[in-house]
């Protein structure tokens, strides 16, 4: 609570100052400076840090294709959006002619065949490369077009590679070694930053690249990103112009600090933002259907999410925002806030005289702050008979006893790439490494899985995202609270800035006024 | 003297191996493998077995604490963190300079604004100034450290745009850019212990001035400011003793004023690798931690032997 109130202090006192609005003073001229309260572990993007610091990634590494800010698909280094075969195994694309790698080299397609086959080698270790692992080869037709070939259909593969994958040169891995890669990555991307300067716990700085195969773009010489962990200070940053942007800002005082002359603000859900509670369907009382029908009903979401998350999570029941293409309003009107359902769906459970579990919370809060949520809840859930012990812990002590599947249940934010099947198929289908974490298994599931593998588009995709909402909804193998919202700061110099969907600042397009 | 020197430094060195093997035991104790953290999640058993054998993580516990002690004695080698894999050398050498700087600073600061205020506050017992220098330490004790901080941000960086909110500019970069982003964060880390200071000082001082042989050098004529000099040489004792221990103490509190004003500083660097579970690095810091401190205490304790001869004889 010491951290809130500091929060609270700092932009609370300055609320009253009247004083908010100087322009930028250190960092003046073209300089964008960007504050993030975490702290970067790797430039690499195959083994990206979490999701604010993949500035650091996309800066200097780029894909075949973006996953936009608005999640949209666009291509990136290809010329175009890849011709897909029939049999959804082969992807057809043609790279842009005349880009550079920072070191001067033209991009090719053997560059590409390189950082996939580098990428999906288990010996390199990439974190999220069992994400790709339905990818099985790059085959070389010419410098400028490739084929990337399927072992299965796997459309959402190129959604991925914004947040987990980048293009480097050709033998680069072998020349340069790893921790080029992690701490100083300079040469080997394509991107519209150069690596500039790591200073450990303070900032990471890249250059305007000149040669970008946009012109005109970045619209600045120079970015700066900062690590301020402390809420309080990365608004004093902000408001004193230290800082152009900054991320996570605290919520309370969000609505407040948008308004501020000088001040801009703005918030948009994210696309793949899960505010849930895992629950292992291995363990008592969440083995039993009933009783998580039952939890499902007496959980008020959306006071939950106005008067605790301040209106920074979406609501919603199941695993879609209600703001996306894929969201259905019917599976989310079955998990309605009902006690009386709840206590009905209990009388049935093994558990008719209540139960008692342990519910883990990130004492330390890592995208939004939940321990409020979870006492609220476990206040709720006592007038059920049903006892929540809260268990406190560092996330980072967390993530590792969920995948192992050693916790009763956990309530939490978790980020994915932002697209529909991704955090389903991590946490919910067998053999990913997240799968413990549920320990549930559902043969339905899996065949909607892969159907929707099998469909590029949307309109066809739909209705078995549906359906496989409606599964969960009936099963409840999980309990989702909604969608939390990615939220920025930024001074009034800072141009065609947007808040990213997918969580990361993107700064490619900023210029500076 | 050489002989309390001796025992001293000997004490000093037994009080190092005892916490470092603590601190070892306590490290090695966290029941999370560091194969987990450095090869993700999803690690085999086979893969942990090889990641330790590679480590010495399978040896028995007491060769792994006699080989990093050997390291640690003989090389100055503080080992490699796990997450990060850099020197952990390099990460002290980065980092402990920059919150050495703003403890050293804040000490002077406050050990001579102390010794002035609570001199002043004896000699003029009662007065104005013993009123107005006890009301300001008892702010200063009252007052907590990251409160302070907050509002001075606020006040001076965020309303004034006299000092910068936050960040660690080099001496490299320009004499008044560096003075300028030390100046509040030295201020805040002072300011408590000058408050301790004073009251020491001052009460130490007045004991002394009230002893017979300060009455009798007073009587004898020697000069009010001689026998002033006198008393405040004894009076220094306890305020030295609680000098070395407060230098210490303040890096406890850089841990707090180093995340406020956002400088990369060794706290910070602790704070991150606990919550990175770089526990290798963690035990770095403490052990750096640990060494000053007892090195502060050591210094305390000798020149409470130089101020009074007869310590180091007894």
């Amino acid at each position: 609570m010491e951290l809130s109130r500091r929060t609270a202090l700092g932009a609370g006192l300055g609320a009253f100052s009247g004083a908010w609005a100087r322009e930028a003073g250190a960092q003046a001229g073209t300089t964008l400076t960007v504050a993030l309260p975490t702290t970067p572990t790797s430039c690499d993007p195959i083994n990206p840090p979490d999701h604010d610091w993949m500035i650091a990634c996309q800066m200097v590494f780029e894909n075949l294709v973006e996953y936009d800010i608005d999640g949209v698909l666009r291509p990136q280094l290809a010329k175009a959006l890849p011709t897909i075969s029939a049999d959804k195994l082969t992807y057809a694309f043609e790279l842009r002619e005349g880009v550079r790698f920072h070191n001067g080299k033209i991009l090719d397609s053997e560059d590409v065949k390189y950082s996939f086959e580098y990428m999906l080698n288990p010996a390199n270790r990439a974190a999220r490369g069992p994400t790709f692992s339905r990818l099985s080869h790059v085959e070389v037709d010419s410098p400028t077009r490739l084929r990337v070939i399927l072992k299965e259909p796997f459309s959402p593969w190129m959604t991925f590679l914004t947040k987990f994958m980048g293009i480097w040169p050709k033998g680069s891995r072998e020349e340069l070694g790893e921790d080029h890669f992690r701490r100083r990555p300079t040469g080997v991307g394509t991107g519209p930053g150069l690596f500039e300067e790591w200073r450990p716990n303070d900032f990471i700085s890249f250059r305007k690249n000149p040669n970008y195969w946009t012109p005109g773009k970045p619209a600045w010489d120079r970015l700066v990103v900062r690590q301020v962990p402390e809420d309080a200070a990365r608004v004093a940053y902000l408001l004193s112009g230290q800082a152009d942007i900054i991320s996570v800002p605290p919520p309370r005082d969000f609505p407040r600090l948008r308004t501020r002359r000088g001040i801009q603000g703005g918030s948009r859900p994210t696309l793949g933002g899960w505010s849930f509670i895992a629950m292992n369907n291995a363990r008592p009382p969440f083995d039993d259907l009933n009783f998580r029908l039952a939890m499902a009903h007496a959980i008020d979401r959306r006071t939950i999410n106005e008067r605790i998350y301040h209106g920074m999570v979406e609501t919603a029941a199941v695993p879609a925002p209600a703001s996306s293409w894929w969201f259905n309003p019917e599976a989310n009107a079955k998990l309605d806030y009902n006690l009386d359902k709840a206590r009905d769906y209990l009388a049935r459970s093994k558990y008719p005289n209540g139960a008692s579990f342990e519910l883990a919370c990130a004492s330390v809060p890592y995208l939004l702050d939940s321990r409020d949520a979870a006492i609220f809840l476990q206040s709720e859930l006592a007038k059920l008979n049903i006892e929540v012990k809260l268990r406190m812990a560092e996330q980072s002590v967390l993530s590792p006893a969920l995948s192992r599947g050693e916790l009763d249940a956990l309530i939490g934010n978790f980020m994915s790439p932002g697209e529909a099947t991704y955090m389903i198929m991590v946490y919910l289908t067998a053999g990913q490494f997240m799968s413990r974490s549920s320990n549930y298994a559902n043969p339905r599931l899996e065949a909607l899985m892969r159907a929707a593998f099998a469909e590029n588009e949307d309109e066809k995709m739909k209705p078995i995202l549906a359906e496989m909402q409606m599964l969960l909804a009936d099963e409840s193998p999980f309990l989702w609270l909604g969608f939390f919202s990615a939220a920025n700061l930024w001074r009034d110099r800072v141009r065609n800035f947007k808040v990213s969907q997918g969580q990361t600042v993107t700064v490619r397009d900023v210029s500076l006024g | 003297m050489l002989s309390l020197m001796v025992r001293r430094a000997g004490f000093s060195l037994f009080s190092l191996l005892v916490v470092s093997l603590i601190l070892f035991v306590l490290t090695r104790s966290i029941p999370e493998s560091p194969a987990r953290i450095v090869l993700g999640d999803d690690v085999t058993d086979a893969q942990i077995a090889a990641f330790d054998a590679q480590y010495g993580l399978d040896r028995p516990i007491i060769v792994q604490y006699l080989a990093w002690l050997e390291r640690l004695a003989l090389h100055g080698d503080l080992g490699q963190s796990f997450t990060t894999r850099l020197h952990m050398n390099v990460e002290v050498a980065a980092t402990l300079p920059v919150t050495l700087e703003l403890v050293t600073i804040a000490f002077i600061v406050a050990f001579l604004v102390s010794l002035t205020l609570g001199t002043l506050s004896a000699v003029f017992r009662d007065g104005p100034i013993d009123y107005a220098a006890r009301l300001l330490a008892v702010l200063g004790v009252s007052i907590p450290g990251f409160w302070l901080a907050l509002v001075l941000v606020l006040a001076f960086a965020v309303e004034r745009d006299w000092f910068p909110p936050g960040g660690f500019v080099p001496l490299s970069e320009g004499l008044e850019a560096h003075l300028m982003s030390i100046a509040l964060p030295v201020f805040c880390l002072s300011v408590f212990y000058m408050a301790v200071l004073t009251r020491m000082t001052r009460s130490a001082l007045l004991d002394v001035l009230g002893q017979d042989y300060m009455r009798t050098a007073r009587a004898s004529g020697l000069s009010r400011l001689r026998v002033l000099r006198y008393a405040l040489r004894n009076a220094l004792v306890p305020v030295v003793t609680i000098a070395g221990v407060s230098f210490g103490h303040m890096f406890g509190l850089a841990l707090i004023i180093e995340r406020v004003f956002n400088i990369g500083g060794m706290s910070r660097a602790l704070l991150t690798a606990i919550q990175q579970r770089d526990y290798a690095l963690v035990q770095a810091v403490v052990m750096v931690f640990t060494i000053i401190f007892v090195v502060a205490n050591l210094v305390a304790d000798l020149v409470n032997a130089w101020l009074n001869p007869k310590l180091a004889t007894s």
